[in-house]
């Protein structure tokens, strides 16, 4: 399994495609910086099929005041659940 | 013609800022721009497009390495007269906004008004 981190908004680039084309099924996609955007209003149907494999950067979707709009579907997790994820995945992938 | 579709948006200087705040240093050097047009008298207009408009998000903080954000520069726009907030109506769409829940006073302007916008400005900044 690895971790895909995607740091640009689905808004504005297409790089998020190019990182749901290179994850494999059982592969986590955390959003990170700009990509939280990701995790709110109808951009977060962008990565649909990731429901339990999507996570957003708490802190940064925090910073952006958009932590009360993040879709349910998306997990939060904070620094520490950052490093989690890379200790769970064999490598991380950076997309940006 | 154009300009009874702008409703009344009458400007020198269009300033479009299309990035959130944090991310990068586009939005805050776009409205640095906007704050020294308008300190020389410029009358400036600001229109927010695609995730630009999550600057304008209510409850912003600093970073979580504590950089300084950008809302509190937003806050002193009225300082500098400048009263022309746009915002992109289909941005707001995808973000699930509404041009009343954000921290200032914004017009969402439909996507056939862009263009009327950046014709009657005689000079348009693209951050």
């Amino acid at each position: 399994m690895l971790l895909h981190v995607l740091n640009r908004s689905p808004a504005t680039s297409e790089v998020y495609r190019q990182a749901l084309a290179a994850m494999g099924p059982d592969d986590r996609l955390l959003l990170i910086e700009d990509g939280v955007q990701g995790a709110v209003g109808t951009l977060v149907a962008r990565f649909a099929g990731l429901e339990g494999r999507l996570y957003a950067q708490e802190e940064d979707l925090v910073a952006r005041g958009l932590a009360p709009l993040c879709a349910p579907s998306v997990v939060r997790v904070d620094v520490e659940g950052f490093v989690l994820l890379t200790e769970e995945a064999q490598r991380t992938v950076s997309w940006f | 013609m154009a300009n009874d579709e702008a409703q009344g948006v009458e400007g020198d200087l269009l300033v479009i800022l299309r990035h959130g705040p944090h991310g990068s240093s586009w939005l805050r050097e776009g409205l640095d721009a906007a704050l020294v047009a308008a300190a020389f008298g410029r009358r400036v207009t600001l229109l927010f497009m695609g995730e630009g408009v999550t600057a304008l998000m209510p409850a912003q903080q600093s970073g979580p390495l504590g950089q300084k954000g950008t809302s509190p520069t937003l806050e002193m726009l009225e300082m500098y007269d400048i009263d022309t907030l746009l915002v992109e109506a289909e941005a707001l769409a995808r973000f699930g906004l509404r041009a009343e829940g954000l921290m200032l006073s914004a017009r969402a302007v439909e996507a056939k008004e862009l263009s009327v916008l950046a014709a009657t400005h005689s000079l348009v900044l693209t951050f």
